[in-house]
């Protein structure tokens, strides 16, 4: 992997390396590119992707609305609420 | 370490913990993280409703490693190394110390499977799909699963037959015929496998257990072969991937903007996002958050991330090639019957290879029962039998 | 040289269901900030995704309406962003097997008609909403809207101006309204449009540089940002004003100038991939089928119906088929009146002019068409005064559960078929109003307007006009 791969996972993750941990980083993903070779070396060609371990489907709910949580419960544990909205700093559009 | 949040009130005979990744609406839920320090839900997990429905008192909570991606909890924001260097798990110390029947926790990267082994413990992880998984904090959905440990075969049936049942609120929830196979026992273990692939680079105590349990096995007239298969020992990589993709994904709603850790360090909404998850995630989740999203990345994807989803199968049909023949493989779960701080430290990314035991069950979704320090892998809904199985051996481990 | 313009649509439309695509959520617009609101939609952990039927039913439905292909197995993939409106810093949307795919839809416009071929319609869900103008230095986040339930239906690049842009909305809009999936208000934000947007000579078939336009919200606005960006890349590539790049814009309707918006690195690594924690959805022969059994006439079936069957003049079938609910009105109360004409009299003069003179959409009309039919069926009878039926139907308007005959009779609007009542009361009023009775024995005409006016008054519009006149007539003319 590339320093500017790693620069844009960062990105993309909201999180900061430090030097140390991009080194320790950058190792781990070169072994597990080297691991990938041992998937590559079986032929997967026409063999379905398995999303989930069941074969079963979808059960749908019935379109009924219910409101069971407040919103005094919803953002007790919130860093910053007003007037009933979260907060976050300014979004410039 | 903290080991568990006492609840006073909770009755002395039938008392089962639940470990710090299934949410509970009187206790705080952290997931061994400082991003969810003091966390409380509003409302609890399927399996703590269903273990008070069953008479269980819930006795508090287990920590467990930072989102249960690591070997044995030693990730947990509150993890403090034993003085004597032994990397020691929450839920097992629980059981050890007595007065508490179960511990039902999350199987994320099979944590819970290693606990039991080193300890000498009981559990089992069922077939995917027959406990439901609402209200436990999700890390990599197509998967993890909410495991029971307990000192005995007997006891894990037990709370197992207590928390499985289709649950509508799981949209992956198996159907109630489903889930009632899976705590039958009418079925017996008759013939096992042992993989050689998945034996090689154990430590001769391991295989001394693994030896034990197949002596044990063969003096009640269990017939034990040794086979060849390969592509097993791949499930690991496989679900590296999918372990990590998911669980980036998962824990991406943990920004510091609704609830959790917040940054004291921001001046726009980036800096409020980055340093609140830079200071709150510890190392190994950071190392699979960005590993998981690069495997997704649109040049990754069909490389990696597609190419795992494919071997999964893969594997799904190496197991099942096997089951058509036994009707259990018996396994290893770890290499070495006891870790310390200086193994993780030597290699902070261990869960990510020792998993090379427990992964092929987590990728496929199949029951696995760990007893004397080894495990039973089972096709789907075996897991009664399996545990029947286990009585024979589970006395080994200690 | 000539140029020609390159435009694809991306529209989102709020589904019109009662709660979220995969919480049980209230999903109506208007409440309080966050009252719409539980763990799952606010991001907390443990909350699993279970399927909304409706959303289902809805998309597969508007599929059909747009003549599109239904995948019978349709799946939900995750797609990654961090954004405030955004709670779990991921939207689950298809991206892999969506509902429905290859659909057309049939426009018309002055340079005649053309078919705009759907690429794709997939289910997804909301996002919350930013407010920006309650603090100065703090955005507010309300997550009601967040997971209500979308389909975002994507065309091809086959639209070329701004009146086939409008065109193709309008006809999107009607077709999704007589579907009852989706209000398609742009207004309400029920309806939003991006869009994709290319210059190149015309009669070449090489595509130019692409820019996709954000934040139109209403279709006057999609027009004048078309024509606005239209003329801003034929610029770029006569005169090298600037570069064309690939860029999303925000259209600025105040300024009416379109600006690029601040392009991350990391925009469009979106990293989909399939939900583990929602299983396929299968559609099977029954679900199809009763979907498909569900689909409306289309606005053109009926005006073919109205006018040869009905025999309605192709301006009354005009006018009744530019909304659904005008159209089951009026087959309701035709259906219980009998007269096809006299009903479409009923909705185009009264009940149209009504919903106009107060602003309302003729989707919001809510008078129940049998009742309006029985309303008709006893003027027609001659049981109640035209005027007095208007009154009844005005009151109709305040209280949907009156029913027209009941009402009448309570009220006073029965007609009197007692000649002996009308002889009395045009006496009186005769002896009352003697200027006008010497006016009109004097030749003035015009006078007998007001004394018969004067009796209807009298005898409160329920009896019969001709019945009134000739009684009148007779009594004024053997004075």
């Amino acid at each position: 992997m590339e320093r500017d791969t790693l620069r844009i996972l960062e990105m993309l993750n909201q999180l900061s390396l430090t030097d140390t941990q991009k080194e320790d980083f950058l190792a781990f993903c070169a072994s597990r590119e080297q691991e990938l070779e041992v998937l590559n070396a079986v032929d997967t060609s026409d063999v379905e992707r398995m999303v989930h371990v069941m074969p079963i489907l979808t059960v749908v709910r019935e379109d009924v609305a219910s409101q069971p949580f407040s919103r005094e419960d919803l953002q007790r544990g919130a860093p910053e609420t007003d007037e009933g909205y979260w907060c976050v700093p300014r979004v410039v559009e | 370490m903290k080991f568990y949040t006492a609840k006073t009130d909770a009755a002395a005979d039938r008392m089962v913990v639940v470990d710090d990744m299934i949410l509970t609406k009187e206790m705080p839920t952290a997931a061994g993280s400082k991003m969810l320090d003091g966390y409380m839900s509003l409302f609890d997990a399927e399996v703590v409703t269903r273990l008070q429905q069953a008479g269980y008192a819930i006795g508090g909570k287990a920590d467990v490693g930072e989102f249960a991606i690591d070997m044995l909890g030693e990730t947990s924001y509150n993890g403090t190394p034993e003085a004597d260097g032994t990397l020691v798990n929450a839920s097992a110390e629980i059981l050890k110390e007595g007065g508490v029947t179960a511990v039902v926790g999350m199987d994320v990267n099979g944590s819970v499977r290693r606990a039991a082994a080193v300890n000498g413990l009981v559990s089992v992880k069922p077939t995917y799909g027959t406990v439901s998984r609402y209200g436990t904090i999700p890390v990599a959905c197509s998967g993890e699963t909410v495991s029971v440990m307990a000192k005995s075969a007997d006891e894990c049936f037990e709370v197992l037959k207590a928390i499985a049942g289709h649950d509508d609120k799981d949209g992956t929830s198996l159907s109630e015929e489903q889930c009632a196979a899976a705590t039958a026992q009418d079925a017996k273990v008759c013939r096992v496998a042992i993989v050689k692939s998945l034996t090689d680079g154990v430590d001769a105590q391991t295989a001394e257990k693994l030896a034990a349990a197949k002596a044990a096995l063969s003096a009640n007239g269990v017939e034990v072969c040794e086979i060849e298969e390969t592509k097993l020992s791949a499930a690991r990589i496989a679900w590296n991937i999918l372990m990590s993709a998911e669980l980036c994904n998962n824990v991406s709603r943990y920004d510091g903007v609704k609830y959790g850790y917040r940054s004291q360090n921001f001046t726009n909404i980036d800096e409020l996002y980055t340093n609140s998850r830079t200071e709150a995630f510890g190392d190994l989740l950071k190392t699979a958050i960005l590993f998981g999203s690069d495997t997704l990345s649109t040049e990754n994807y069909m490389k990696v991330y597609d190419k795992a989803l494919r071997m999964r199968r893969v594997i799904a049909e190496a197991f099942d090639a096997i089951f058509a023949q036994y009707d259990a493989v018996l396994a290893p779960v770890c290499a070495k019957t006891a870790y310390t701080t200086e193994d993780v430290k030597a290699d902070r990314y261990l869960s990510f290879t020792e998993n090379l035991y427990t992964a092929p069950a987590s990728i496929t979704g199949l029951p696995t029962v760990v007893a004397g320090g080894v495990q039973l892998i089972g096709k789907a809904f075996s897991e009664g039998a399996l545990l029947a199985a286990a009585k024979l051996f589970e006395k080994e481990g200690e | 040289m000539r140029y020609e313009t390159v435009i694809g649509l991306e529209v989102h439309v709020e589904l019109a269901t009662k709660s979220k695509i995969f919480c049980s959520c209230n999903a109506k617009y208007g409440a309080g900030p966050n009252e719409h609101v539980c763990p799952a939609c606010c991001g907390m952990p443990g909350m699993l995704p279970v399927v909304n039927k409706r959303v289902v039913d809805y998309g597969m439905k508007a599929g059909m309406m747009l003549n599109c292909h239904i995948n019978r197995t349709t799946t939900f993939d995750k797609k990654s962003y961090y954004y405030p409106d955004l709670p779990c810093a991921y939207q689950t949307t298809q991206w892999f097997a969506p509902v429905a795919v290859n659909g057309t839809v049939e426009i018309e416009t002055s340079k005649g008609k053309k078919s705009v071929r759907i690429k794709q319609i997939h289910m997804e869900e909301d996002a919350g909403k930013l407010v920006h103008d309650i603090a100065e230095d703090t955005t507010h986040v309300d997550f009601n809207r967040t997971s209500v339930p979308l389909i975002e239906i994507v065309s091809q690049p086959d639209l070329s101006s701004a009146e086939e842009v409008e065109a193709y909305l309008e006809r999107l809009k009607m077709l999704l309204r007589y579907a009852k999936v989706a209000e398609c208000a742009m207004e309400h934000g029920t309806m939003r449009c991006d869009v994709n947007l290319s210059v190149r000579p015309e009669g070449s078939d090489k595509l130019g540089v692409r820019t996709e336009m954000k934040n139109m919200n209403s279709i006057e606005a999609i027009k004048h940002a078309i024509e606005y960006e239209t003329a801003r890349h034929i610029d770029a590539i006569e005169n090298g004003t600037e570069v064309l790049v690939q860029e999303t814009r925000r259209w600025d309707d105040i300024k009416g100038k379109s600006f690029a918006m601040r392009n991350k690195e990391t925009a469009g690594d979106y990293r989909y991939f399939p939900d583990p924690n929602v299983m396929p959805v299968v559609i099977d022969d029954a679900w199809f089928d009763s979907i498909q059994a569900s689909l409306p006439e289309l606005p053109e079936e009926k005006f073919a119906r109205y006018t040869e069957e009905l025999g309605l003049s192709e301006y009354d079938a005009t006018q009744l088929i530019k909304s659904i609910a005008l159209c089951e009105c009026f087959e309701a109360a035709y259906a219980v009146c009998g007269n096809a004409k006299d009903a479409a009299n009923w909705m185009i003069s009264e009940i149209m002019s009504i919903l106009n003179k107060r602003q309302m959409t003729y989707d919001m009309l809510s008078i129940n068409g049998t009742a309006l039919g029985e309303l008709i069926k006893l003027v027609m009878d001659g049981k109640v005064g035209r005027a007095n039926g208007k009154k009844i139907l005005a009151a109709m308007f305040e209280d949907t559960t009156i029913e027209p005959v009941a009402y009448a009779e309570a009220n006073g609007y029965v007609m009197s078929n007692d000649t002996g009542l009308v002889e009395k009361v045009v006496k009186e009023v005769i002896a009352a109003e003697e200027k006008a009775v010497a006016d009109y024995k004097g030749g003035k005409e015009k006078a007998l307007m007001s004394i018969f006016g004067r009796c209807m008054k009298e005898l409160k519009g329920n009896c019969d006009p001709q019945t009134l006149r000739t009684i009148l007539t007779d009594t004024l003319n053997k004075m």
